[in-house]
């Protein structure tokens, strides 16, 4: 069934605003047994690899990036891929806006395209990428 | 000149084992809490079975938790200072490493219950010269079978080394 009210190609994305805290980037490394000390030893991360404080996961930035359209969307779009890369780094403490827009939305196949970002309050973009996802009718 | 010796060549062609991991409604429910993925379909079994689900049901990047504890959860002795495994690290005198690149396709969705099949391989290793000094990037790929013998995810990550 094709779903006609797909948003049109164009559409951005309301800013959905994240300020993971110490604990969300516990739970986050906790769930996955990542074992990474950047994102837990402050001493380590400065003294070691040189960073002003403890990093937000890239992949927690890639679940941010994805979630900006479930969010939106809701349980009518499943993700189908997605690709993004990290840019620069973002720190415990920033309050990342995460945004994009809709690049392609083709109701003949239930598809919608997007180009997906992650920045900081300063305009400086953490992670950019791109997303596809299918309308779960056609998916199930 | 480059970094990349040929003990770091020699360790790239290296295999990896496949792993096998029983997803539990556990670890479906701390990705959940850690990314706050809230929608019932993650924690309520009635809530996912009424939205089609044989059971509680993961979020889409779900698949990074299997290919971490797959290969992340080693005897402490396996484990570098900076708490990555050592089989994880190629033999080079940059060890500071970020998270670079991601691409993940997703297939079949993932309940618990299911037990999911991980292959991990690496595809590249190579260098570039940085702002701050060289690069090397290490490129794996990740792919996800479910016991049904049905793709959920394959992934492409690369790691940065400076």
């Amino acid at each position: 069934m094709n779903r006609p009210d797909l948003p049109a190609a164009g559409t951005e994305i309301p800013i959905v605003v994240r300020t993971p805290t110490a604990v969300d980037l516990f739970m986050f490394s906790a769930s996955a047994w990542l074992l990474h000390r950047i994102h837990y030893d402050l001493p380590f991360t400065t003294e070691h690899d040189g960073h002003p404080g403890l990093l937000i996961h890239g992949p927690l930035q890639g679940v941010y990036l994805t979630q900006s359209v479930e969010r939106w969307l809701g349980p009518i779009v499943r993700l189908r891929s997605v690709n993004y890369r990290h840019l620069a780094p973002a720190y415990l403490g920033d309050s990342l806006e995460c945004g994009g827009t809709v690049t392609a939305s083709t109701p003949a196949t239930s598809t919608i395209e997007f180009d997906l970002w992650v920045r900081k309050s300063d305009g400086t973009v953490t992670t950019s990428g791109k997303a596809v996802f299918g309308s779960t009718e056609r998916i199930q | 000149m480059g970094i990349i010796t040929d003990e770091a060549r020699s360790w790239a062609e290296k295999e990896f084992p496949r792993f096998d991991f029983t997803v539990t409604g556990r670890d479906i429910a701390q990705f959940a809490h850690a990314t706050e993925a809230t929608e019932s379909i993650h924690f309520d079994r009635a809530a996912a079975r009424a939205a089609g689900f044989a059971d509680v049901v993961a979020p889409a990047l779900f698949p990074y938790v299997i290919r971490m504890q797959a290969y992340n959860l080693v005897d402490r002795a396996h484990l570098e200072p900076d708490g990555s495994p050592s089989a994880d690290v190629p033999p080079l005198s940059t060890r500071r490493a970020m998270a670079g690149e991601t691409s993940i396709e997703i297939g079949d969705p993932i309940v618990a219950g299911d037990i999911i099949t991980v292959e991990k391989r690496l595809l590249d290793l190579y260098e570039k010269e940085g702002r701050s000094g060289p690069l090397v990037f290490v490129q794996m790929e990740f792919t996800f079978h479910n016991q049904h013998g049905r793709l959920v995810a394959r992934e492409q990550f690369t790691r940065i080394y400076r």
